[in-house]
């Protein structure tokens, strides 16, 4: 469960303080996948990042017993001039993983990202798509309550997104997930509730079919 | 599936370690020349201020290999040049990673001071060496007065970074100024010369400057025919302890802020 309590979120800009939230209250029950919709600018990703515990709200409190994965298919997190190898040891040492563990998790993200001899080289030699594929298996491969996702699920081709979304799927049997998306569909198939984000008020669904409808009102030209 | 509880220090300790292992890789990693870099600086200053010495050819500090008060001086100096440097930009450097929530900005700061005392300490070590081989004297007087000196410098180092690291996370142009005060600093520090050999005013000009007391500890200690009669035991104390202070005290205030700048 995920409790926010008279949450205001907002940035100062030079005309007074711009609100992305403002005064929300709002309980996400347990054992839901939700889906976030709103424009861009909306405070999608802001509100994905306070759940997630790394970023803040200028106001009120967020209170969560639940463990959170990183924004999913984060690739900022890796240093480029050291290899993908070194850089899962560093994700899982992080963690506290022992040596065993760190091992099946290189032999996991090696086998899942499919990008070869790579996996020994620098990040920095990395293509994007290469270096959202290490970031991706690295993410499937912890156990959280919650998968915090960004907008990543589009990553590589054709192939490579079957396999993710394939994975993903068994992945969501074991925990939920939070997943900002524009791709309607995709929302429709991975998730129950959802959350729509719009001029710094946040409105909750149960379902989340009718998250979409609403959301596609307020994007109807008026 | 609930993850495994780990209390906050074991939380802090692994991520420490995690970043620690993460410097030196990136630091010392191949083709970089980062063993050469971490000796490069006290030694070129070594060989810059002995041969000017011997070009002088004054004879100054009798009992002393002037190399060797050169480099136990710059060795210090240079540590706390480093890990002050470290420490302030230890939040920029490593923002991408306050996207792992175990990750603090204060884990990143630890792990470079720590990074930079292995370092320092190999420096010295590669310097003893040296000094044996060459066949310098390199006797310490009282061995355990300059490792607490040196201690003590570290924690200076590590107070002032950590104030830095804060500010310069607030105010752009911190970094610049604390940057460019560390040049002259170099000279006026007491590391070519000891504050007994200075005229009276200028003593007392030099006094304020708290790293001439840290290296005249350090020099005082290391060398019998110096003493530490200048080094005054609560100007340092207020130095180290005011800017830690401090430093703890904007982090605490500002530590969300600073992971989601």
């Amino acid at each position: 469960m995920i409790e926010l309590r008279h949450v205001s979120k907002y940035y100062p800009t030079d005309k007074g303080r711009k609100y992305v939230l403002e005064n929300v209250s709002l309980t996400i029950p347990d054992d839901v996948n939700l889906g976030i919709l709103g424009r861009n600018g909306a405070g999608k990703s802001t509100l994905l990042r306070m759940l997630g515990g790394i970023d803040f709200p200028s106001e009120g409190s967020i209170h969560s017993n639940n463990s959170f994965s990183w924004p999913m298919g984060l690739a900022g997190g890796f240093q480029g001039s050291m290899t993908g190898r070194q850089n899962v040891k560093f994700v899982c040492r992080i963690y506290g993983k022992s040596p065993g563990e760190i091992q099946k998790a290189i032999d996991y993200v090696q086998e899942f990202s499919e990008i070869g001899a790579y996996f020994d080289q620098p990040i920095k030699s990395y293509s994007s798509g290469m270096k959202s594929r290490l970031s991706f298996g690295l993410s499937l491969y912890f156990d959280f309550d919650y998968l915090i996702i960004d907008e990543t699920l589009s990553v590589g081709d054709a192939n490579f997104q079957n396999k993710a979304k394939t994975r993903l799927r068994e992945k969501i049997e074991r925990c939920n997930i939070l997943l900002v998306s524009h791709a309607m569909a995709v929302l429709k198939e991975l998730c129950d509730a959802g959350i729509l984000l719009h001029e710094g008020k946040v409105y909750y669904y149960d379902d989340i079919k009718d998250a979409i409808t609403a959301y596609t009102e307020i994007n109807k030209p008026s | 599936m609930k993850a495994v509880h780990r209390s906050s220090f074991e939380i802090f300790s692994s991520v420490v370690s995690a970043l620690f292992l993460r410097e030196i890789q990136t630091r010392f990693g191949t083709k970089k020349g980062g063993y050469f870099w971490a000796l490069f600086d006290a030694m070129l200053m070594v060989l810059i201020f002995a041969g000017l010495k011997s070009l002088v050819a004054e004879k100054s500090m009798p009992g002393i290999d002037f190399p060797v008060f050169l480099a136990s001086g710059f060795l210090a100096f240079f540590m706390f040049k480093n890990i002050v440097n470290g420490a302030m930009g230890a939040f920029s450097a490593n923002a991408a990673l306050f996207n792992y929530r175990q990750v603090r900005p204060f884990d990143t700061l630890v792990s470079r001071v720590l990074v930079e005392i292995l370092v320092s300490t190999m420096a010295t070590l590669a310097f003893i060496g040296i000094g044996l081989y060459f066949e310098f004297n390199i006797a310490v007087k009282d061995f355990s007065m300059v490792i607490l000196a040196v201690a003590w410098l570290v924690l200076f180092a590590f107070g002032f970074g950590l104030f830095s690291a804060v500010m310069a996370t607030f105010f752009e142009n911190y970094a610049k100024i604390v940057q460019v005060i560390m040049t002259p600093l170099l000279f006026i520090s007491a590391l070519m010369y000891t504050v007994e050999s200075l005229p009276q005013a200028l003593r007392e000009v030099i006094l304020y400057n708290p790293l001439v007391h840290f290296i005249e500890m350090i020099h005082g200690n290391f060398f019998t025919t110096l003493t530490t009669e200048y080094v005054d035991y609560t100007y340092m104390f207020f130095w180290t302890f005011i800017p830690l202070f401090a430093g703890l005290y904007l982090y605490r205030a500002s530590e969300k802020r600073i992971i989601s700048t």
